[in-house]
């Protein structure tokens, strides 16, 4: 089996994933208790007045020419419009999914170098003081939920012991880049949350590798302990560490709604909670969709990744 | 009748603290204040308002050139769910919004009588008890530069009577006008012939949602060109759930207010954000601030605006349901309540204690007259008996989108216990709550801003009422003639005895159980000046007005 066939395979099968996540998301929001058309009117609304809205919003047709519908608005990239802010979806979410991708690059840029390197040198330290004492700090650190942490740097560096750094973002105009002073903290948090989990997956599998023969022969022909970590044990170790920077990504992606909270960040995550809230269901459904794309593509890139940092099952594809 | 107060929007990731602020947010927000009637008698000449009416606006009536300039930081609670509608708002953040770009014709002054500061009329002649001519001031211009004219007024008011806009400030005036009743008499004069005398009708011109849009506005929906006011601020900017930009208007009438070159009003989704932005500097003002969180805001150097309001918590016995049917199984409930310890309890004693009765600020308000009603275990024990109820146990319901109502649910049931009685208390999610079932529930909780007497009974205690949750009056009862012969009245006196009798049998046998009337807290850094701590409807001052009062210090 070619390389190529592989991924075209994986592709197909990331496709397959999305359409199931999508009847499963419109079923889901179907099943929403109370109905859009009277969340917007409010208690104030009539009977006819709800009739009305229910047939401009298409509410009225059966359920599955309402998905068909939109999942062909979908593919043609036309999610429709939010019902709650009325504008079309791209331009009402288009700034928060930049937002949150800004985010989630910054976070990842510094969580994931410096997880390797925790990673490799604790490995490499196994058993002596400095391995233990990460390794604590790191379990200590996961065990933390993220608003902790982010309370905690708050009350560090902003508002009680030292006033030196933004407590929020989304103060003054232009997008959250042009603020880089307010991105620290949240960034902070959000690498201070990932990289526990990433630098100990790496620990464990480079010790693994390190245990393994060909380290073993590597040592035995001489090569300094540095070349042998770096070249030989790490990229061998890299496999299992691809999926958990696969599954952190994600997470960052849609699972940092509590960093967002307590930063006033303005990205997808509290998007999605003020829509369920509304019942604006376009906008759910496409964040939902956004979300679950997010995590195929980092999966499907970590699988081949893993596939082209493994010689064995690179080999296998040929 | 007044359009309902918006449901807070509360986070979905609720800490104990954000819950807490909401509960300001819920309870305070009052669509209009109560009014007085003393300055609003209709039938004669005597009901017309002077121009500036009967008191200054506040500390900030006379200008130094030190108050010209900045940038004012306002936080506010908000959400993606903000919309920016000069007669409409949904959600809080909405308001502070409105308030930069829209005015009223006619306004409350901290005495609660209806005046022209802040408002658009000059006057409003009062020729009947359903017919008012509305005046407007001289050369009062749009942020555009058009001059305001009957004609935004006509179309103003039509847009709110349209029922199918379903406009906040619509709903209290589309019982009693419709739109053949308005009648354009000259480019600055408009006459109003309603379908029924309404003695308030005044306050009812107050409602900060019934304000004036040039002829043709239409809410924003992505353009903010349009969105075209006569407010101390203009809308540059807005980018929705997450902050908008106003700019001075250059031709405001009451120059040389506002102060400020910019205001922006930024959304917080979490209430610990919001309180360390403000402590970090990075605003300059916040509304709401949970009665936890004032410790915290004062130790940092900031400054608290604690104002006392007419907003309550209701607990509502349905009284043409089982139980409640028997007047002394809802005395007997009234008995149980310690109104103290429940004030400590859901407000953290921010408040003050009530005596079952509402519209406080209403210059006929009984509550005070009559004697205080405390907790009395063994006289609860003795009713309940008595209606052969000792062994009660009933279903209370709550919603858990705001605050104050589940924690009031939880100390009543607990209270319950010792008069022998089981209350379970039921929390529901928000939507669930104020769902089909919402005005049904034989015992549930709800929350009300600040209105006068009369309109509050038209909007919760009549069965032609939007929200009737204690079906009042019972079978028997003349309250619904009392209350007729009130509105009608055009007497002020004689309309304060007739609210009385009302308020004494509301007093006696009433379905609403009103432990207490909460304060409403908000935070400010002290370099800010223009605020005032009074008696007010809507937060920080009433918004500082559109934010024209508020200035830095030099």
């Amino acid at each position: 089996m070619g390389v190529w066939k592989f991924v075209g395979r994986r592709i197909l099968l990331g496709l397959v994933t999305l359409w199931v996540v999508s009847v499963v998301v419109f079923a889901a929001t179907q099943l929403l208790p109370s109905d859009p058309a009277r969340a917007i009117l409010g208690r104030d609304a009539t009977e006819a007045s709800i009739k009305a809205l229910q047939e401009k919003l298409g509410l009225d047709r059966p359920p599955v020419e309402q998905y068909t519908s939109w999942l062909a608005g979908l593919l043609t990239g036309d999610p429709g419009e939010s019902f709650n802010a009325r504008v079309p979806i791209g331009e009402y979410i288009g700034d928060r999914v930049y937002n949150s991708m800004f985010l989630l690059v910054l976070a990842s840029v510094f969580s994931i170098p410096l997880s390797l390197i925790i990673g490799a040198y604790t490995a490499r330290k196994r058993d002596r003081a400095f391995d233990n004492i990460t390794s604590n700090i790191m379990l200590a650190l996961a065990s933390l939920p993220e608003f902790v942490v982010g309370l905690f740097l708050v009350l560090l560096f902003a508002t009680r012991y030292w006033k030196i750094l933004p407590a929020v973002t989304a103060i003054g105009a232009g997008g959250p880049w042009e603020h880089l002073d307010q991105m620290i903290l949240p960034t902070a948090t959000l690498v201070l949350g990932a990289v526990p989990y990433i630098a100990r997956t790496a620990r464990a599998s480079i010790i693994e590798v390190n245990e393994s023969d060909y380290v073993e022969m590597a040592r035995l022909k001489g090569a300094p302990e540095k070349t042998v970590l770096w070249r030989h044990a790490v990229p061998n170790a890299l496999g299992p560490v691809f999926q958990v920077i696969a599954l952190n990504i994600a997470y960052f992606a849609g699972g940092v709604i509590v960093v967002e909270f307590l930063f006033n960040y303005p990205g997808i995550g509290g998007a999605l909670a003020a829509s369920v809230r509304v019942r604006d269901t376009p906008v759910i459904q496409f964040l939902a969709m956004v979300l679950a794309g997010v995590y195929v593509l980092t999966n499907m890139l970590a699988d081949l990744a893993t596939v082209f940092v493994t010689p064995r099952l690179r080999t296998r594809l040929k | 009748m007044e359009p309902r107060e918006p449901r807070p929007k509360i986070p979905v990731l609720i800490t104990r603290r954000t819950f807490l602020t909401s509960a300001s947010a819920a309870a305070l927000l009052a669509a209009c204040g109560p009014g007085t009637p003393s300055s609003t008698t209709p039938g004669g000449t005597t009901g017309t308002t002077q121009p500036g009416g009967t008191t200054t606006p506040g500390p900030t009536t006379t200008v130094t050139g030190g108050k010209a300039g900045g940038i004012l930081r306002v936080g506010t609670l908000g959400g993606a769910n903000d919309i920016l509608d000069g007669q409409h708002i949904v959600s809080k953040a909405d308001i502070a919004r409105q308030a930069t770009g829209w005015e009223p014709l006619l306004n409350f002054d901290p005495d609660y009588n209806a005046v022209n500061t802040y408002a658009l009329a000059e006057e409003v002649e009062v020729k009947a008890a359903d017919n008012y001519v509305i005046r407007l001031k001289e050369g009062i211009e749009f942020h555009n530069g058009k001059v305001v004219s009957a004609d935004d007024v006509v179309y103003s008011i039509t847009r709110l009577l349209d029922p199918d806009s379903a406009l906040f400030g619509g709903s209290a005036l589309r019982p009693i006008l419709d739109a053949g009743g308005i009648t354009k008499v000259d480019d600055r004069t408009v006459e109003l012939k309603l379908i029924q005398g309404v003695s308030t009708f005044k306050d009812l011109l107050c409602a900060y949602t019934l304000t004036i849009v040039p002829d043709g506005y239409t809410r924003f929906e992505g353009d903010v060109s349009n969105q075209i006011g006569t407010g101390p601020f203009k809308l540059t900017e807005f980018e929705v759930g997450v902050r908008s930009v106003h700019v001075r208007h250059e031709n405001y009438w009451n120059a040389p207010k506002p102060y400020f070159d910019e205001v922006h009003i930024i959304d917080f989704a979490d209430a610990d954000a919001i309180n360390n932005a403000l402590i970090a500097d990075q605003i300059d003002c916040i509304a709401d601030v949970s009665p936890a969180a004032v410790d915290t805001i004062t130790g940092s150097g900031m400054t608290i605006l604690n104002s006392s309001g007419g907003g309550w918590l209701s607990i509502v016995m349905a009284v043409d349901q089982e139980p409640f049917t028997d007047v002394r199984v809802r005395q007997a409930m009234r008995l149980i309540v310690d109104r103290p310890q429940m004030l400590d309890q859901v407000m953290a004693g921010y408040g003050r204690v009530a005596n079952d009765l509402f519209a406080p600020l209403d210059p006929c308000y009984l509550g005070d007259e009559v004697p205080q009603r405390e907790q009395n275990i063994e006289e609860a024990k003795r009713l309940l008996a008595e209606a052969g109820k000792a062994d009660l146990e009933i279903d209370f319901f709550a919603p858990n989108d705001t605050a104050g109502l589940p924690e009031m649910v939880t100390a009543f049931s607990e209270m319950a216990k010792e008069a022998g009685i089981t209350v379970n208390p039921v929390i529901l999610d928000g939507g669930t709550y104020w769902g089909d079932e919402y005005l049904k529930r034989t015992f549930a909780t709800d929350y009300w801003g600040t209105r006068s007497f009369l309109a509050q009974v038209a909007a919760g205690s009549l069965p032609t009422a939007p929200y009737p949750g204690d079906h009042w009056p019972p079978a028997g009862s003349d309250f619904i003639e009392k209350y007729n012969a009130a509105l009608a009245e055009t007497d002020d006196a004689k309309r304060c005895d007739i609210q009385k009798e009302m308020q004494t049998e509301l007093y006696e046998e009433g379905g609403l159980i009103i432990p207490f009337f909460q304060n409403q807290l908000d935070a400010f850094n002290p370099r800010l000046k223009g605020l005032v701590e009074r008696p007010n409807t809507l937060n920080l001052d009433h918004y500082g007005r559109g934010f024209q009062e508020l200035y830095f210090e030099e």
